[in-house]
């Protein structure tokens, strides 16, 4: 016989024999608490005293719910983020430029398509205000506008009729002038509820909106009259330029060589054709720098003013459009490559006769998607088309989404965002209750009743560039003289005057330095540092492992299970047979051996009901019942021969 | 005496041989190890047994693996950051306030007038290309000219672009000179350019502007750095702007303060350029209260009509916040405030402190940089600006043998000038739009640990207002130049508010995500999990691997020995039976009885066996079965353990 047999041998008289195969309930319990690796409770088992006992079972039991809820904070904790911000020097690459002019056509251009609208506006100037000759700064060719006007019919004023209020008398208004209106300062009055919540009582200008069959009109009020006629005036001029084709609006807007005078990158000279053109329907033609146009993106690899773009821009304030516009300028957006420049909602203005700079700081951020946080990818998991042709981002998705919806319900699309597949631009030649429908839709997407806020989600990653603009005046006094005349030359044929300062306007756009900025959002949590918490605190409370949880689901589901099924079957069999043979005792033991039920579960069970009997040690005499005697002493047999054997060598 | 007493235990052991077999051992470790699988795996039947065999197994390999991400974990030097926002009395920026314009044009006038008056014949040239101008040219001094000349490059044929030279009549240029000279040229059919010539004007290249304003201040600005590198820096820095006249007023909270609390330095792109509580002298002025009221308030004179026309086209004064003994790079950090407005700047101290190696790329002071750092004769602290300009100065010198007027010159370095270095123009902007040379650089520098930026929120209004321009205008004409006249228009000065805001810091600082503790916490975690370890089942594992060995190399000493002798036995043994064969065979015809009386005769052989070699492998076996005594023994020292 092997040593080590000899030892387990040993280990196997010394360990009480009971375990999986003790005969109750109780027994296992015991034979569990001695043996387990957790520490307590061994405790519970091996302490004399009531007292003591008691105090054991409450400690282990306290560790046990420490244990669990230690380890449900650790799950619940799980999926946090820990943010952390990293700091690279770097050659950085130089983001997209676009650069807009505020006006977005020759006014000149235009006018032949706006004549009748201006000439209403006019109209309802004088009539609201009392004065119908506009001093421009600039004077331009003024025609007799009012004298015009008397004989034609207003057709922008009939179609969406401007109307004064007077105080008090709401019902009545004064059928004039102009306006329009949207995400307005002024409130908005329900002609049918006669509510107003202007404040100033004074005389408010609006203008009314009614569906197909007038009977459902909705007023928009403005508290200030600037802002009723620029609205008014916008919404038609949206109409009349929806009507107009793409290549005549950009042939009516800026050129690149007209807009950019001079330009330099990185200390090296560049040009109109370093420029991509791109369209926005409110700003007429932009210009973009750095668009990705060969595939290469450009790059700067020293901070400072120089090394950055500097472009001379000229802004040409005789071309301006009264009433569409009111302030002068250009409008610059600084993006990533990919995404849309929304000239509308950002951007910073820049004046004439001024120098802007623009230093740059470069911001990342980089959240964690799901199942940290809700943000997406790439929006391909969003249920809303992207209409732009551009990277996804919060705003486009709300665009989108808003222009979605606007298809839907108007049958054609917004003037100000790009024409989703197989849809027209308003117009009211076509769908002449477009504005009603607008206006509603609108009020009811600003109240988060159409869903889109709920369906966009946010990017996970982006980039910020954060902007220190400093203005100073440009040219000074003394170098004026000169550079005006040069820049006047290197205009060429595009003007036939000499530029004036005011005409133009100097930007500068630079890396204050090359350092960028990663905030990004790492798991504060994996899978391993879990475990090796949940080790931590099993450890702590209980000295408990993985293995004593594989042994309390052995001793507790399979072994206890087992008892009770056997003692269950058992009380059947008995029962069973005692129906059956009342007269016969002795029968119902001799099959309970052979056929139990658990002999099929485990290959030592044998040992199982030979542990039924086991507490009479093996040496003594087994009174009575033959068949169960027989049934133990062959599996005694394999046991008692261990025995000898480890006492044999034992006696040597 | 133990030692010795040990070592006989040992001989005698290895004499003996091993008190214990592999199984044993194994056996005995399982069921006295405090990890909780093994235990299991000797306690259970044959089925469970193989199961926990396995288990175990796999909970191993689990703690190996884990424990092999957690030391990957801990050796990529993580950082966490912490971020703190709030308000406390700080030390109030240092403010570096430069004019726009470098000199004082009316006292540069003579330096720059030969250079003025070219200027002035080329925009003529430029804008009216008729040749009845060109006999005013005949006064110009064409030296600077003829080094870097300004060339009309006609492109209305792009195969074939003409070089027209702008006085092309008054002197002969390179060979691509245009016969026809004066030629009417516009800006859509003709691009400016500049020559640039090295090795004795042999090997020349075209700089080519989009624009004729760029081509003209470009080729201003490199002749006056010509210029202004050969004058002494004490002139240069008497022909800029004194502190007493750019500073026309100056409020430090309620403190009232001068030009006199101002430290000048002579920056190349923008003359005198004064720094307020820089701290290099004295001790760094604090603030501790947010608003307006208790920051810096200055009124500056930037002298608008004095400044160099050509040189500089926008007007300003130029300001920077930087740390305390930090150099001020103007250039490239700085911002512009304008005249005739009041400008406010509220100030976040935005300040990233970074733990150096091995959890990130920092320099703590420059020191471990290679390259020099030029700013350091102002005994100003390390960065990575000052890095990269020392590099770019570094790499001219050593491509150019010159320094470049904007920037330090090491020790025993001369400034390039046309006359020393005629080649330094060609070399320079070769140089400048060279990405390589800057990437190296970028490469060479190190970032520094600790990064401070000043969040500014600008904000202007005009000033002096209307109704007060008049008494603000008089009285600060009284006090710079006791005139009861107004000298001084809103074009000219300039007004600064700089404060904190009400938060006044952000501060990110790292720390170590993972330290020793942690790493030690989560092994002992995992291992915990897993099989219920501690470092001390470590040590009763290895106790058991040398027990192993120590085994291995009893038997081996004993396998060894048995070799020996069975090699002796062999020599002495084998050759008898084949003799006594061969008697048997000469005695016996048949050869097969001979195989039957082998086996008897190896029979034989064990009774004789005994007394030449006691320790032949059967009695190996004999000793095996006396054993036990031994076996309980050393169970009784392994309980004992």
């Amino acid at each position: 016989m092997a040593p080590g047999e000899k030892i387990k041998a040993k280990i196997k008289k010394n360990l009480p024999v009971t375990g999986p195969q003790a005969p109750t309930i109780k027994e296992l319990m015991r034979w569990y608490c001695l043996n387990t690796n957790t520490h307590g409770c061994r405790r519970i088992v091996v302490s004399r005293g009531r007292l003591r006992r008691l105090l054991w079972i409450l400690f282990t039991l306290t560790a046990v719910a420490l244990i669990f809820w230690q380890c449900a904070l650790l799950v619940i904790s799980f999926y946090t983020v820990s943010v952390s911000i990293k700091i690279h020097f770097q050659k950085l690459d130089f983001p997209a430029v676009t650069i807009c002019n505020i006006n977005p056509y020759k006014y000149s251009a235009v006018r032949d398509l706006l004549a009748d609208l201006e000439q209403e506006t006019r109209g309802a100037l004088k009539t609201l205000y009392g004065f119908s000759e506009i001093k421009s700064r600039k004077r331009r060719d003024a025609e007799s506008w009012s004298s015009v006007w008397e004989g034609t019919r207003p057709k922008f004023l009939n179609l969406v009729p401007l109307l004064a209020f007077k105080e008090g008398e709401m019902g009545k208004a004064r059928d004039f002038l102009t306006g329009r209106k949207r995400k307005v300062s002024g409130s908005i009055i329900r002609k049918e509820s006669d509510v107003m919540n202007v404040h100033e009582s004074k005389e408010v200008v609006g203008f009314q909106l009614c569906s197909n069959d007038t009977s459902n009109c909705a007023v928009y009020t403005f508290s200030s009259g600037v802002n009723a006629i620029q609205e008014w005036y916008k919404l038609h001029y949206m109409n009349i330029m929806a009507q107009v084709s793409l290549e005549k609006k950009i042939n009516m807007s800026y050129s690149a060589e007209e807009l950019l005078v001079t330009c330099f990158f990185d200390g090296v000279s560049c040009d109109a054709r370093n420029f991509t053109l791109f369209h926005h329907p409110m700003y007429g033609n932009c210009y973009t720098f750095n668009n990705r146009q060969n595939e290469t993106i450009l790059s700067t690899s020293m901070g400072g003013s120089e090394y950055g773009l500097q472009v001379i821009l000229h802004i040409n304030e005789e071309e301006y459009n009264p009433f569409l516009v009111s302030s002068t300028g250009a409008k610059v957006i600084i993006h990533r490559q990919d995404e849309y420049p929304f000239v509308e909602d950002v951007g910073t203005e820049i004046e004439t006769a001024m120098a802007t700079s623009i230093g740059m700081h470069l911001t990342e951020s980089f959240k964690l998607s799901e199942p940290y946080s809700q943000c997406t990818e790439d929006g391909s998991d969003v249920p809303v088309e992207n209409i732009y042709k551009a990277a996804y981002s919060l705003k486009i998705c709300l665009h989108s989404c808003f222009q979605t919806k606007m298809v839907e319900k108007c049958g054609c699309a917004q003037y100000s965002q790009p024409l989703p597949p197989a849809a027209n631009y308003c117009n009211y030649q076509q769908h002449p209750n477009w504005m009603y429908c607008y206006y509603q839709l609108h009020q009811a997407f600003v109240r988060e009743e159409l869903g889109c806020q709920s369906v966009c989600r946010e990017a996970c990653s982006f980039k910020e560039w954060t902007l220190t603009t400093s203005l100073a005046q440009w040219p000074s006094e003394v170098s004026e003289k000169w550079l005006l005349s040069v820049l006047t030359w290197d205009q060429g044929l595009q003007i036939k005057k000499k530029l004036n300062k005011t005409d133009l306007a100097k930007l500068l756009i630079f890396y204050k330095d090359l350092n960028q900025r990663s905030i990004m959002e790492n798991p504060a949590n994996s899978i391993e540092m879990l475990l090796s918490n949940f080790g931590g605190q099993l450890g702590l409370w209980m000295s408990c492992s993985i293995v004593c949880i594989i042994e309390i689901v052995e001793v507790f589901f399979i072994d206890s299970l087992s008892i009770i099924a056997r003692q269950q079957w058992q009380k059947a069999k008995q029962w069973w047979a005692q129906r059956q043979a009342p007269p016969c005792p002795e029968a119902p033991p001799s099959p309970q051996g052979q056929d139990n039920p658990v002999l099929d579960i485990d290959d030592d069970l044998p040992t199982f009901t030979s542990a039924l009997h086991l507490p009479p040690a093996p040496g003594t005499q087994v009174p009575g019942t033959p068949p169960p005697k027989y049934n133990t002493l062959r599996l005694e047999r394999a046991f008692s021969n261990q025995l000898t054997d480890t006492q044999v060598p034992a006696e040597f | 005496m133990h030692v010795k007493k040990y070592l006989l235990k040992g001989l005698h052991r290895l004499q003996k041989g091993p008190g214990y077999t592999y199984k044993e051992l194994l056996v005995w470790y399982c069921d006295n190890t405090n990890t909780h699988g093994p235990k299991r795996i000797i306690c259970e039947g044959p089925k469970k047994k193989a199961m926990w065999f396995l288990l175990t197994l796999l909970f191993a390999a689990l703690v190996c693996w884990q424990w092999g991400i957690f030391i990957r974990t801990y050796l990529s030097w993580e950082v966490s950051v912490s971020l703190s926002v709030g308000f406390k009395t700080m030390d109030f920026p240092a403010v570096t306030i430069c004019n726009a314009s470098p000199f004082q044009y009316s006292k540069v006038r003579h330096l720059l007038k030969d250079l003025d008056e070219l200027m002035d014949a080329v925009l003529e040239r430029i804008l009216a290309p008729e040749p009845s101008h060109a006999n005013a040219t005949e006064a110009l001094n064409f030296t600077i000219w003829n080094h870097t000349p300004l060339v009309l490059i006609d492109e209305q044929n792009p195969h074939k672009p003409v070089v027209l030279d702008l006085f092309g009549d008054n002197h002969n240029s390179s060979a691509s000179s245009s016969p026809a000279p004066g030629r009417t040229c516009d800006a859509q059919g003709c691009k400016v350019a500049m020559r640039l010539c090295s090795l004795n004007g042999t090997v020349c290249t075209f700089r080519n502007f989009t624009s004729a304003t760029q081509a003209v201040m470009e080729w201003y600005v490199l002749q006056a750095t010509n210029i202004f590198s050969q004058v002494p820096r004490q002139e240069l820095v008497a022909m800029s702007y004194p502190g007493e006249q750019l500073i026309l007023a100056c409020l430090f909270g309620a403190e009232p303060c001068s030009h006199r609390n101002f430290t000048s330095i002579f920056h190349p792109d923008y003359g005198n350029c004064h720094i307020f509580n820089w701290g290099m002298t004295e001790k760094a002025l604090p603030s501790s209260n947010p608003g307006a009221e208790f920051g810096l308030k200055l009124i500056l004179d930037i002298g608008q009509e004095d400044y160099v026309p050509f040189l500089t086209s926008t007007a300003g004064a130029r300001l920077l916040l930087h740390e305390q003994r930090s150099y001020p790079f103007i250039k490239e950090e700085g911002i512009y405030a304008m005249s005739g407005t009041e400008t406010s700047i509220g100030v976040l101290v935005d300040r990233l402190e970074r733990k150096g190696e091995p959890y990130s790329r920092c320099t703590k002071n420059g020191s471990d940089v290679p390259i020099p750092n030029l700013y350091s004769d102002h005994n100003t602290t390390y960065s990575i600006q000052a890095c990269i300009h020392s590099c770019f100065q570094d790499h001219m010198i050593r491509n150019c043998s010159c320094g470049h007027y904007l920037y330090p010159l090491p020790r025993g370095e001369k400034y390039c000038n046309n006359q020393d270095f005629p080649d330094w123009a060609y070399c320079y902007s070769d140089l400048r739009i060279n990405v390589a040379q800057r990437e190296t650089c970028i490469n060479l520098c190190k970032e520094s640990c600790n990064d401070t930026q000043y969040k500014m929120t600008i904000s202007m209004a005009e000033w002096p207002s209307e109704a007060s321009e008049d008494w603000i205008l008089h009285v600060l004409s009284q006090e710079r130049d006791q005139s009861t006249n107004i000298t001084l228009s809103r074009k000219g000065i300039v007004k600064l508010n700089i404060y904190f805001q009400e938060f006044n810091y952000r501060t990110i600082e790292e720390s170590a995500a993972n330290n020793i503790v942690w790493l030690l916490s989560n092994l002992g975690g995992q291992f915990g999990f897993w099989m219920g370890g501690s470092v001390l089942c470590l040590i009763e594992f290895g106790e058991i691997i040398i027990d192993f060995v120590w085994i291995t190399v009893i038997k081996l000493v004993a396998f060894s020995k048995s070799l020996q002798r069975r090699r002796a036995q062999a020599h002495y043994a084998s050759p008898p039976p084949t003799v006594a064969e061969l008697v048997e065979a000469h005695t016996n015809f048949g050869f097969q009885p001979d195989v039957i009386s082998h086996s008897p005769t190896t029979g034989t052989y064990p009774d004789e066996q005994p007394v030449p070699i006691p320790g032949t492998p059967p009695p190996n076996y004999d000793s095996l079965r006396l054993q036990p005594l031994d076996v309980v023994e050393s169970d009784n020292e392994g309980d004992a353990i």
